[in-house]
């Protein structure tokens, strides 16, 4: 299948205001204020969903779906938290099953209403089931199958109490994933390649081969691997890869991710195919320790110049480490700017990658990889930005070699 | 003399919710979990409104209101539903629910659509 990213782009928009109507749905039912967090499509396979989740213990609650969508969608929680939901929800404590079931039921009809609503058709909804699962079984049926999959995810929050829910689909058959192909081009679609200049005519085409954009999953898998063995190497700390996911978001919510925590790191902007930028990003704490791991002598300040010096070339080379498994599978050449040290709240390091990019495309594919240090409490967030219409172009030829 | 008032939903935890609004103002004839019950229970205890739930297993509830409808002209139904799916609502009016409520609801919404209804 070909998947059109901007028919993506518009599935995602419907998502996400999907995941407004089950926060509201949710908040007039507890009694708490739930925002939506993010809304995101993954590219993952049954393998990294499991690694993903594991070590999970989730409740959930599902629903098949028929008519103009077809599948099934979950609504989950952590299942430490299901206390703190009952006691939310009039008479709750005393019937957990039903009591879940119908929050699940609630929130997941809000969210398939923009669904519905907008392709003018019916969605018919089986009567919820509970759940209780460990690590990924709490996904649809589907998700672990086969090489890749879109999942799908919104996450909403409560903001004022410690609860906070996903909720999942799969674009496995049917209309929904005609939707993603773009074969049943939605309007909203149409809109953005005007408002972007056009489509084919003035970018080139953005539909590429789902096998092309797995290809592409694996190969952010591989160079977030490199970048963890070039850390190793720099410091001596032995290192993991927690997650590596590539998503398809809204732009926009890139900032809000990072956090307000003060992160340190070196950013870049790659140029060639794709260019894009790429952001290699610390806790402040754990930015200090690295650098502290890498120089003869404890520096001056935590972070001064030897500090930034010495995480400006660690950022090098785990940039190299990324891109270069990039260039030669696409068969392309891709180089990457001098770094630029960055040092203030999380959202801010990476605002101004994303508004230039913004500039071109309102939704992107995000490479977030998670780093651990061994011994170290040290955490390293990678965020790659590639340009959307240049990575198409690459995967597509990627699909004819 | 009170409202006599069906409930018909799979879920326990909403019909104990509905119960709670509806006691005292109005006279709970029965509960029901599915719309093959909804059915059974609107033909023993002939109430002058049912609060329908769409999504039930077994049949759901624009089936089980067509076939009281069809048995049972004068039948007063109130679907309430987690869909508020445009296509969905049209299908209940179709079926000839007199109006519908969006969960969740408070007591006011509820109460309303049942002074628009009977």
């Amino acid at each position: 299948m070909r998947v059109d990213v901007r028919a993506l782009g518009a599935c995602n928009r419907l998502a996400e205001r999907g995941a407004e109507q089950a926060a509201g749905a949710l908040s007039d039912l507890t009694g708490t204020d739930l925002a939506v967090e993010v809304t995101g499509a993954s590219v993952a396979s049954g393998e990294d969903l499991a690694e993903a989740f594991a070590g999970r213990e989730s409740i959930g609650v599902s629903v098949g779906l028929r008519g103009g969508l077809e599948g099934e969608a979950v609504l989950a929680f952590d299942a430490a938290n299901v206390d703190a939901l009952l006691s939310l929800l009039p008479g709750g404590a005393s019937m957990e099953r039903s009591a879940v079931t119908e929050v699940g039921n609630i929130a997941l009809g809000g969210f398939l209403d923009g669904w519905a609503n907008y392709l003018g058709k019916a969605i018919d909804m089986s009567p919820p089931r509970y759940f209780e699962a460990d690590g990924a079984a709490v996904l649809p049926d589907g998700a672990l199958a086969g090489d890749g999959v879109f999942l799908f995810e919104s996450r909403l929050d409560a903001t004022t109490t410690d609860l906070d829910f996903s909720i999942y689909m799969l674009p496995d058959s049917g209309p929904f994933r005609d939707l993603v192909v773009g074969k049943t081009a939605p309007a909203a679609t149409a809109g953005a390649e005007a408002a972007a200049g056009g489509g084919d005519a003035a970018g080139g085409s953005t539909a590429v081969p789902y096998e092309s954009l797995s290809t592409f999953a694996s190969l952010a898998k591989r160079g977030s691997a490199n970048a963890a063995d070039n850390i190793s190497m720099m410091t001596g700390l032995d290192t993991t890869v927690d997650v590596s996911r590539l998503r398809f978001v809204p732009l926009a919510d890139v900032p809000a991710e990072v956090g307000v925590e003060p992160h340190a790191g070196t950013v870049f902007e790659l140029q060639g195919e794709p260019s894009g930028y790429l952001a290699i990003l610390f806790e402040e704490e754990s930015a200090a320790a690295i650098a502290e791991s890498m120089l003869p002598s404890e520096p001056d300040e935590p972070l001064g110049g030897m500090a930034e010096n010495a995480l400006c070339e660690l950022g090098n080379v785990m940039t190299s480490g990324f891109i270069d498994g990039w260039a030669n599978v696409l068969g392309t050449s891709i180089t990457h700017s001098p770094p630029e040290f960055v040092h203030d709240i999380g959202s801010a390091t990476i605002s101004p990658l994303v508004a230039k990019l913004s500039r071109r495309q309102d939704y992107g594919f995000v490479i977030d990889a998670a780093i651990q240090t061994e011994g170290l409490q040290a955490r390293c967030d990678v965020y790659a930005l590639p340009d959307e219409r240049e990575l198409a172009r690459a995967l597509d030829r990627l699909s004819e070699t | 003399m009170a409202t006599r008032v069906l409930i018909a939903d799979d879920s326990e935890f909403m019909r104990n919710l509905l119960r709670e609004i509806l006691e005292g103002e109005f006279e709970i004839v029965g509960e029901a979990e599915n719309g093959v019950e909804a059915v059974n229970m609107y033909e023993e205890h002939g109430p002058d409104l049912v609060m329908m739930d769409i999504v039930m297993p077994i049949r759901d509830g624009i089936e089980a209101t067509t076939e009281i409808l069809e048995e049972n002209p004068g039948a007063t139904v109130i679907m309430c539903t987690s869909v508020g799916q445009e296509e969905k609502m049209k299908a209940a009016i179709k079926a000839g629910a007199e109006g519908y409520i969006t969960k969740p609801f408070q007591k006011p919404n509820v109460l309303d659509a049942i002074g628009s209804a009977v």
